[in-house]
This record gives structure tokens, C-alpha cells and sequence, in this order.
């Protein structure tokens, strides 16, 4: 699991840290840096999958993430460090190690592990079995920003499929699923009729040779509504539920405004949804824990982590760009939330993560 | 008889509606009217003038049954109910005063008054679900817990020792409550005598309908 990632001149985030729990939710105003970060860790992956396919390093792009605006007369240099610790059975052998992405202005860079022995003392460890294992799980991330236009639209066969970062392909992920894990499929159609209970079954058609579209089927009178004239919500509402009985779910999610186009009442199964993924075991599930970093603006969702205050990032900008707060740290804050809802606190501007006024 | 109810979760309110129909002795209809949901504690008091007003106005509704959570805040005491004695800081009294400054405002005429019970878990509603299970879990320990400031367990044990994790689904939170209320209702008088005041008032209140 990642503890924490620290930034260095990577876009807004000129000096930061976001510090991480198996479930993370940040909130804060536009341009504080939350879908940056998110960004950052596709930057990793990229570099990651870069590594383990042997490919000729590229030209590390520094231009494509420098902190707008930053003088670059002394070329600073953009950085990332992921601080991972020994939480969950894949990073085990990697506590207290440190990954460094630095993107140098002139020339070529590449991953760097650390292994930390003493406080002093460290050991790199990139090209060592440990180290693969860290390029294996970095190269993993997925990021989504679900896209419900995107999801309804059909898609190819193909044998291995992947949700693409919008949900393209949801389609061919769901009956690749209802094939190799029929018994999950039929968990995900049960689940599905409790979110939505005039559904109650996915269903599949073939617009033309080679190609997958969703029907879903109205459980009274067994009516198949094409995925076209299914409302954005409940597409999208769809997806982050699939996500959710993934088989082999990646070992660390981002994933923009699970929420949006959601109705508030179905919040709270978006919310189960995202903590079966990092808590499977809570659920029945025997597979890894995936780390999930999620974004949100709605102060309904936000209501639902009250009990969790560690769970809670708070973005903030600052003169110097962003910067990151995780709620359990801000003082007495229990106290001061009190009885009131999170998400109306969170609004009123007391806990930051709101727009400036002029 | 329709009884509307009004708390802080689906799971409590599918809960407490089986602990209601077992003091009334009979199953009770739901009010012709949409779930109601709640932002917590706090959407509760905001919304119940005006939960009130629909039932009035626009339901055949015979009742109201509203149940929250003390969580820390002060239990309600016998002396509460003497003339001038409500604590605005006790949860009940502060709901009773809500709903009776409402009522009175409602017209008498072309309907009778909304029969209302109140009850306060103390200090969460999965204590009253621990009854019968884990004699520590009562009123009277919670209460000696607030005065010393040593409380003998916390609203997120209650939940592990109930749902078997701080996060449950609603599902499971729902299927849990549930079973637990269909298990509390063989044995009400145990459940008044652990909760005398919280629960104890929601009994008395109901059965005087």
C-alpha cells in the first residue's frame, strides 16, 4: 500500500504531500490538485510500463509537467516520491521503501527504488526481484473519469479485456465476466437489483459481427432497454458497481467523482462499492486489497465518511500551489464536527478545501 | 394503523418499525408516503417540522415514530419531563419540543392529531441491538461512563460487535438490525429494563396511543 506521495514542482503541486489510506477521498475547490495527483500516478505508470517492457527510456517530458509558471532559470527538478508500507500481502516485502520518479529538464531518467535499513542508510533496490515487483504493481494503476457517453457504446471482442480510463469497453469487461466468473456475474446482477430495483439482469446483444452491446432488463415484464436509452446514472451508477466485482481488480484505483450523476440516495452503495475494493475481506472476497484514491465535490458523499475522518484528504490551494490535509490531523475534530453532517460542515469553508472569494 | 418513522438510517427505521409493531402487539401499515431519509442527527431535527406538516396536510398517517442517537450528549432524566425541566441539550426533550410547537400550529379541524413516540438510543441504536447479548451494554453503564468521562465503549465498537466491521453495506446493516429487532421483540421487557429511558419512553408512548 502507499502511505503517502510527495511532489515536487509536478504541475500545481509545487511542495506536497498527500498522505493515503487503503480508502482515500479527497475533496477541495478546482485547481487544488486533486486530479493532478491522480495524474501523477498515471505519469509513474506510464514510466513503469516503459521499464518492465525493456523499452528504450524516453525523454522524461519535464515541460509536459513542470508547475506552470515556475522560473526555470536554475532547472528545478520535477519529482515524485511514493512512500509504500507493508499494509497488504503484494507490498509486503517493500515496507519502508521509497520510489522516486524524478523527470530531469535536459536527458533521461528512470524509477528508483530505495530500500531503507537505518534511518541514515539506504539501498537501492530498482533492478532487484523487490524492485520488479514495485514496476509490476506501479504499471497496474488505473485511473478512471467515467464517462457515461463512452460506456453505452459497444465494443469489440477481444479475449483480455481492460477498462479503458472513461469505460469504454465496460461492456466487453461484463461478458467476459458473465463467461470466465458466471457465479460473480450473477453476484453483480443481485447487487445491481438492489441499487436499481426495476433492473434485474444484464443482458447482452451483438450489433454486428465481432462487436458486444448491454441491454439491461426491467424486472417487471422483462423488457431489455438498450444501454443508448439508459439514463447517464444508472450507467454510470453500473460501472463503479462492476468496478467493485472485478476478479482481479488492480492493485491501487483513482478514480474521479465515483458519485457524479448519482442520485444522493444511492451514495452510500457507491460508497459500499469503493470499500469492497479496499476491503475485501469485509466482504467474503479472497483476493488483494486495492488502494482506492477517489475525488469528490458533493457534500452528500462527504456525509458518509463522518466516521472515518482518516479516510478524508483535504485539498487546499495555497500562494505556492496546493497542499494536502488529511481530516483526522486537523485538531479536536471530532469535536468540532460534532453532530452536524460532514458535508455541510466541509461547505460552510471551516475545514478548508473551498474556493477563495474575492 | 399507518405509522410513519423517522430516524437516521433505512436500517434503524426497518428496525425499529418491527420493535413498534411488537409493543403495539400488531403489525402497523407504513404511511402513504416515500421513505424518509435523513442527513444524520442533525437532518432529523431540520426536517421533523416539516415531516410533521406532510403527514398533516397530505397523509392518512395515524402516527410518527422518531428514535436518534444520544451519541455524547446528555441522557434524558425523569425530572426532563417535570413542568419548566426539559434540557435543550437532551436529545428527546429537544424533539418533543420541536414536535409540539409544530402541532400546535397545525389547524385541529378535518383531522386528528399525528400521534407522536420518541425514543433516544443510547448512545447509538446498535446498544439497543447488543440486548441480551452483552449484559455490559446499558443505559445505566453509558450513563455512569458520561458523568466519569471513563465510557465503557465506544458507538464504532458497537457497530464491529453488530455489523462485524465499522463499514458495513446498508444491506448488511439492514439484514442485521432487522434480525436483531425480531430477536428483541421475544423479550421487550429486558430491552426496557437495559434502556429504561430511551427505549423506555419510545414503549410508553407507544402503547398510550
Amino acid at each position: 500500500m502507499l502511505d503517502a506521495i510527495t511532489f515536487q514542482n509536478f504541475k500545481v503541486l509545487r511542495k506536497a504531500t498527500l498522505p493515503l489510506s487503503p480508502f482515500t477521498l479527497i475533496v477541495g475547490p478546482n485547481g487544488s490538485g486533486k486530479s493532478t495527483a491522480l495524474q501523477a500516478l498515471l505519469a509513474i505508470k506510464e514510466r513503469a510500463l516503459q521499464e518492465r517492457e525493456g523499452k528504450q527510456t524516453s525523454p522524461t517530458n519535464f515541460e509536459r509537467f513542470v508547475t506552470a509558471g515556475l522560473e526555470v532559470t536554475d532547472p528545478p527538478e520535477v519529482e515524485i516520491r511514493l512512500q509504500w508500507s507493508e499494509l497488504s500481502a503484494w507490498s509486503e516485502l517493500l515496507a519502508g521503501v521509497t520510489t522516486v520518479a524524478p523527470w530531469p529538464r535536459y536527458g533521461f531518467s528512470t524509477l528508483q527504488h530505495y530500500q531503507h535499513f537505518q534511518q541514515e542508510l539506504s539501498k537501492e533496490i530498482s533492478r532487484s526481484a523487490a524492485g520488479d515487483t514495485l514496476n509490476l504493481v506501479l504499471s497496474r494503476i488505473r485511473v478512471y473519469s467515467l464517462d457515461a457517453s463512452t460506456i453505452i457504446q459497444s465494443a469489440k471482442l477481444e479475449p483480455d479485456v481492460e477498462l479503458s480510463p472513461t469505460g469504454r469497453n465496460l461492456v466487453g469487461f461484463m461478458d467476459s465476466l458473465r463467461d470466465k466468473e458466471p457465479e460473480r456475474f450473477e453476484a453483480l446482477n443481485k447487487e445491481l437489483g438492489r441499487w436499481l430495483p426495476e433492473f434485474d439482469h444484464i443482458l447482452f446483444e451483438t450489433p454486428e459481427t465481432g462487436r458486444r452491446a448491454f441491454l439491461l432488463r426491467t424486472r417487471k415484464g422483462h423488457h431489455k432497454i438498450p444501454a443508448r436509452d439508459l439514463s447517464q446514472g444508472t450507467v454510470l451508477a453500473l460501472a463503479i458497481l462492476t468496478l467493485a466485482y472485478l476478479p482481479d481488480p488492480p492493485p491501487l484505483i483513482g478514480i474521479e467523482e465515483p458519485e457524479r450523476g448519482v442520485h444522493p440516495r444511492l451514495l452510500r452503495n457507491i460508497q459500499t462499492a469503493l470499500y469492497r475494493l479496499s476491503y475485501p475481506e469485509q466482504f467474503g472476497e479472497e483476493r488483494q486489497p486495492v488502494q482506492v484514491i477517489a475525488t469528490t465535490h458533493s457534500p452528500y458523499f462527504l456525509d458518509l465518511y463522518k466516521d472515518h475522518p482518516e479516510e478524508i484528504v483535504i485539498a487546499q490551494k495555497t500562494s505556492d500551489g496546493a497542499a494536502f490535509q488529511r481530516l483526522s490531523d486537523q485538531p479536536h475534530i471530532m469535536e468540532v464536527l460534532d453532530d452536524a453532517p460532514l458535508g455541510e460542515v466541509w461547505y460552510s469553508g471551516i475545514l478548508g478545501g473551498v474556493p477563495a472569494e474575492q | 394503523m399507518k405509522v410513519a418513522v423517522l430516524s437516521e438510517s433505512p436500517a434503524d427505521e426497518a428496525a425499529i418499525r418491527i420493535l413498534v409493531d411488537g409493543i403495539l402487539g400488531r403489525p402497523t401499515q407504513s404511511a402513504d408516503m416515500p421513505p424518509i431519509r435523513t442527513r444524520g442527527v442533525s437532518g432529523v431535527f431540520t426536517i421533523l417540522p416539516t415531516v410533521l406538516k406532510h403527514l398533516h396536510y397530505r397523509t392518512d398517517a395515524d402516527a410518527l415514530v422518531v428514535v436518534v442517537d444520544s451519541d455524547r450528549t446528555p441522557v434524558h432524566k425523569p425530572e426532563h419531563e417535570q413542568e419548566g425541566g426539559a434540557d435543550e441539550r437532551c436529545r428527546l426533550c429537544k424533539i418533543r419540543q420541536t414536535v409540539d410547537s409544530t402541532l400546535d400550529q397545525l389547524p385541529v379541524q378535518g383531522r386528528p392529531r399525528i400521534k407522536i413516540a420518541v425514543g433516544i438510543a443510547v448512545p447509538a441504536v446498535e446498544a439497543w441491538y447488543q440486548c441480551g447479548r452483552d449484559p455490559h451494554v446499558t443505559e445505566a453503564a453509558w450513563i455512569a461512563g458520561l458523568s466519569s468521562g471513563r465510557f465503557p465503549y465506544t458507538t464504532s465498537r458497537l457497530k464491529e460487535d453488530v455489523y462485524g466491521t465499522s463499514r458495513p453495506s446498508l444491506e448488511l446493516e439492514t439484514r442485521c438490525a432487522t434480525e436483531e429487532a425480531r430477536r428483541l421483540v421475544q423479550d421487550l421487557p429486558l430491552l426496557e429494563q437495559c434502556f429504561p429511558t430511551g427505549f423506555g419512553a419510545l414503549a410508553r408512548e407507544v402503547r398510550n396511543w
